[in-house]
């Protein structure tokens, strides 16, 4: 029998590679995207699951407007990544510091 | 409702099975002697000059980000239509309003010039 | 274990392998695939929830679309992805504890007695003919209509945005443009000038050192 508590703790894990992937790939601004992207599949996960096990469907019209937002926020964030790039020549973020006092 | 949706599992699984299936066997069966110049470019008498790998153009990603806008204009369209009926003249009205809104982000990148290859 | 259980385990390490991969892949086309695995992968999860048309816009919109825009930008810049896992491994030990620290933590709140979740049954399965469609269609039109709205506008916002960001007019490419083509008249190209003959004063010696140049 799947309970509520299998789901959660499959997107607490899910979360917590994300966080992992954003502490090793600090240099790599695509991947830390991608790893963004993985976490709001974690918290969407959270969303759905209470969703199904509370009877209450407003759970996943919270996840429909989180895809929606998502997908908005990757393509302006990739916007950004390329007009950099194409100044820069670099993704590195340690190269990213001319705003440094 | 679960059960509805066991065809499609097994369908994965098959589909999943006809296409590692092959590479396995492949990788079991065939011979094996790697070197390094079976992976090495090839270009006719000379050294490879430079790279094989090609920049994208910008434009792909344009049109990339036109089509998950629409993509999600569509999905929003779906639970839609299917309760449209119910919804009457007012929920006609407010996707109305939606695709309004939408098609003035798409006159913009017309008029931009977004669209055009040159 | 029943049917839907031995799925969820195996989708279950489907995704955490998925997850792995996406963060340590070498390359980040790879990285991008094995994102595109965890986006399939959690659809199942989300069918198993009963949410089937989340389960499905998630193929479309992220598999469809999003990671297709992760793949281009991936190809469109020509990075030397070798400097960039210089010193990859150096924080591991830090982040694998913070990882660790916090899956223990969620484990041990969400498996406590005092969380009880075990008690949320869920309602009963939903007949085989039950429409998720419907009922999602009746609340997002009606209920939370103004956040439908918003979304168009956030919706706008992107699409602007990413236009002025990476639109940018070539000016050494050479182009047709058909519309002026074909509007194009006679006198545009062609203009008769009308001269007097002239007696040229030594053709035939210049001809000839033309020849002897050439």
């Amino acid at each position: 029998m799947l309970t509520l508590t299998h789901f959660l703790v499959l997107a607490a894990i899910l979360f917590a590679i994300s966080v992992l992937g954003i502490f090793l790939n600090r240099k790599n601004v695509i991947v830390l995207l991608m790893a963004i992207e993985l976490m709001l599949l974690a918290v969407n996960f959270n969303f759905i699951a209470f969703s199904h096990y509370l009877s209450d469907t407003a759970g996943q019209i919270f996840v429909f407007f989180i895809l929606t937002v998502a997908a908005a926020e990757s393509a302006i964030g990739l916007a950004i990544l390329v007009v950099l790039f194409r100044n820069l020549q670099t993704i590195n973020v340690e190269d990213l510091g001319s705003l440094k006092g | 409702m679960l059960q509805n949706y066991f065809p499609i599992l097994l369908f994965v699984i098959v589909g999943l099975l006809v296409g590692v299936g092959p590479i396995l066997l492949g990788w079991l069966v065939a011979p094996n002697r790697p070197d390094p110049e079976k992976l090495s470019p090839y270009e006719c008498g000379f050294e490879a000059f430079e790279d094989a790998r090609m920049k994208f153009d910008v434009r792909y990603y344009l049109v990339a980000i036109l089509f998950i806008l629409f993509d999600l204009e569509i999905t929003f369209l779906f639970p839609w239509a299917v309760v449209l009926k119910e919804l009457g003249a007012f929920g006609f009205g407010v996707m109305v309003e939606f695709i309004a809104v939408l098609t003035l982000g798409f006159v913009y990148m017309w008029k931009k010039g977004a669209l055009e290859w040159e | 274990m029943s049917f839907p259980t031995v799925v969820f385990y195996v989708l279950s390490a489907i995704l955490i392998f998925a997850g792995l991969r996406v963060i340590t892949a070498k390359n980040p086309v790879h990285a991008a695939l094995y994102l595109v695995l965890a986006f399939f992968t959690s659809a199942g999860h989300w069918l198993l929830l009963e949410s089937e048309f989340l389960a499905i816009s998630l193929v479309l919109v992220y598999v469809g679309a999003v990671m297709v825009l992760f793949l281009f930008v991936v190809m469109m810049l020509d990075i030397n992805f070798e400097k960039l896992r210089e010193g990859f491994w150096k924080n591991a030990p830090l982040a694998g504890t913070v990882g660790l620290i916090m899956v223990g933590e969620m484990v041990l709140i969400l498996m406590s007695p005092e969380a009880s979740l075990g008690s949320y049954k869920g309602a009963a399965p939903l007949a085989a003919d039950a429409s998720n469609i419907r009922e999602l269609g009746r609340l997002i039109y009606t209920t939370y209509l103004w956040p439908f709205e918003l979304a168009a506008v956030v919706l706008l916002v992107g699409m602007v945005a990413a236009i002025a960001l990476t639109m940018r007019k070539r000016k050494d490419t050479k182009f047709v443009n058909p519309g002026d083509q074909v509007v194009v008249r006679r006198d545009d190209r062609v203009r008769l000038v009308k001269m007097a003959a002239v007696k040229r004063s030594e053709p035939v010696a210049e001809a000839e050192s033309a020849d002897q140049q050439a």
